[in-house]
């Protein structure tokens, strides 16, 4: 049930992404010489789409917003309980700092999600759309295997360091 | 090293290298400090040079712990027994400590097992006198009764202004203690470990290990203690002894790891903490490697096509990393 719902979930992001990244370049209406990703300023209406919110369950969403020359991700995982919740917090935490390195990674979550992709049109041009749409799909489920697995590291430290402190008492 | 041990090692290693060079005669002066705000001295005088003066201070007691004469109740007894006539304690202890030893090192038996065996004795004092309260009272519990003057809450000190609580009774006793911690990213490691302890303490093969349970508001036995002392924002995790527990040989080891559990969970959380951070920036690094690895594919696709549809190699540079 949950590995089933968590393919559809993907596939549903994956199918918006093909629909949403048709990136091209477009320079700055209003400033001369600039050129913005549109989906961050929202300046003039008839360069952005209708976001799209696709929810998996009430702790997991994602919302697509796309413009011209740009396209926005943002997630946000689920975190059952107060050790996921740390767990989540400093994982995406680590990948925002380093998001230079990504190149598609926003440094900042948007206000109500816990992490975010910036696309611009350079992005597209630079690596192919396909592999793009299959990195951040790939990226999306190693964040959920990552955080499972460290939840389940911890229990078992936990599981370790008391089975060896009682067993003193034997 | 999964277990905290008993014995300080810089204690027994000054000690063993005294020992075996007892007619050099060196000035040592040492002073250091280990977990829970123990601060020993060791000073030797070349005048003297078997003598070794071993001073020990002990954390601040929260109001509600009794200390005797600045030291734990019992403490001085279980010196007196553990150590005999090979240490004498010195009153009053040294300015800042609580309690100062002069050891004489030529009255060290000459038997190599029983001399090392003091030695390490002499360098677990802190469980010695720190422990003393807890002693008396599970020496009570093998023989089924109460300390006189003991029965009821007892509160013991195991780190600075903070104190766990003993309540004995004749077949058992029981060992609360409220946990606390500083940070709030500790304090959920802390409660996830917690309840594993009182779930381990369930599986089989662990059944004859002290009861342990968890709970995250004060128990039972604590309606008398004041309120101030009973914040604990990890829960209070409570043990029950039974004398199966102390005898046959394993009070010591029962007292050492009662009185120094906070000491315990508090340094395995530390170690998960690290253990979770350098697992994290590892597999970051990996999902790094990864785009890097498909930014320089396309950049190598996009200049064999250039050299296919132009004939020519044109390198243009677009803003790479």
């Amino acid at each position: 049930m949950q590995a089933s719902s968590l393919r559809l979930y993907l596939t549903c992001i994956r199918n918006t992404l093909e629909a949403a990244m048709c990136l091209q370049n477009f320079p700055c209406q209003e400033v001369e010489r600039h050129n913005k990703p549109e989906v961050e300023l929202k300046t003039s209406a008839e360069l952005l789409l209708n976001p799209v919110l696709i929810c998996r369950n009430e702790a997991e969403r994602c919302l697509i917003e796309t413009s011209i020359n740009s396209l926005r991700l943002s997630l946000k995982v689920k975190q059952a309980d107060e050790l996921e919740n740390i767990l989540t917090k400093k994982f995406l935490r680590f990948l925002s700092i380093r998001a230079e390195a990504f190149q598609v990674l926003r440094r900042k979550p948007i206000q109500g999600y816990d992490i975010s992709f910036l696309v611009t049109n350079y992005n597209c041009e630079e690596m192919q759309k396909q592999k793009l749409i299959d990195f951040i799909v790939q990226f999306m489920e190693d964040i959920d295997k990552e955080i499972s697995d460290l939840k389940m590291s911890v229990n078992t430290r936990g599981r370790l360091v008391a089975t060896e402190f009682l067993k003193q008492f034997l | 090293m999964i277990l905290l041990q008993s014995h300080s090692r810089i204690l027994i290693e000054t000690l063993s290298n005294r020992v075996q060079n007892l007619d050099k005669a060196v000035e040592l002066d040492y002073n250091w400090v280990e977990f829970g705000d123990i601060r020993y001295h060791v000073q030797v005088s070349a005048k003297n040079p078997n003598v070794l003066l071993l001073s020990v201070s002990l954390p601040v007691p929260p109001p509600e712990t009794v200390f005797v004469g600045g030291l734990p109740y019992g403490a001085i007894e279980a010196i007196k027994s553990a150590y005999g006539s090979v240490v004498q304690i010195l009153d009053p202890p040294r300015d800042g400590f609580n309690l100062t030893l002069k050891i004489n090192l030529a009255k060290l038996p000459t038997d190599e097992e029983r001399k090392q065996a003091l030695l390490m004795k002499i360098a677990s004092v802190r469980e010695v006198v720190l422990g003393a309260p807890l002693s008396v009272v599970l020496k009570h519990l093998l023989s089924r009764t109460v300390a006189p003057g003991l029965d009821g809450l007892l509160a013991l000190v195991h780190r600075p202004n903070e104190s766990f609580f003993l309540f004995p009774q004749a077949e058992r006793v029981t060992v609360v203690y409220p946990m606390r911690f500083s940070d709030s990213v500790d304090t959920t490691y802390a409660a996830s470990f917690l309840q594993e302890f009182v779930e381990t303490r369930r599986t089989a093969g662990l059944t004859s290990a002290p009861v342990c349970s968890w709970s995250p508001d004060p128990p039972p036995e604590l309606k008398e203690a004041s309120a101030e002392p009973l914040s604990a924002n990890a829960g209070f995790v409570s043990f029950v002894i039974y004398p199966r527990h102390v005898e046959g040989g394993k009070l010591d080891r029962t007292v050492w790891n009662l009185s120094t559990f906070y000491a315990y969970v508090s340094y395995h959380v530390k170690c998960t903490e690290a253990f979770m951070h350098t697992r994290m920036r590892r597999r970051v690094e990996g999902m790094i490697q990864v785009i890097h690895s498909l930014i320089l594919f396309m950049f190598i696709l996009h200049l064999f096509l250039e050299t296919l549809i132009d004939g020519k190699l044109n390198l243009v540079f677009l803003d790479l990393p």
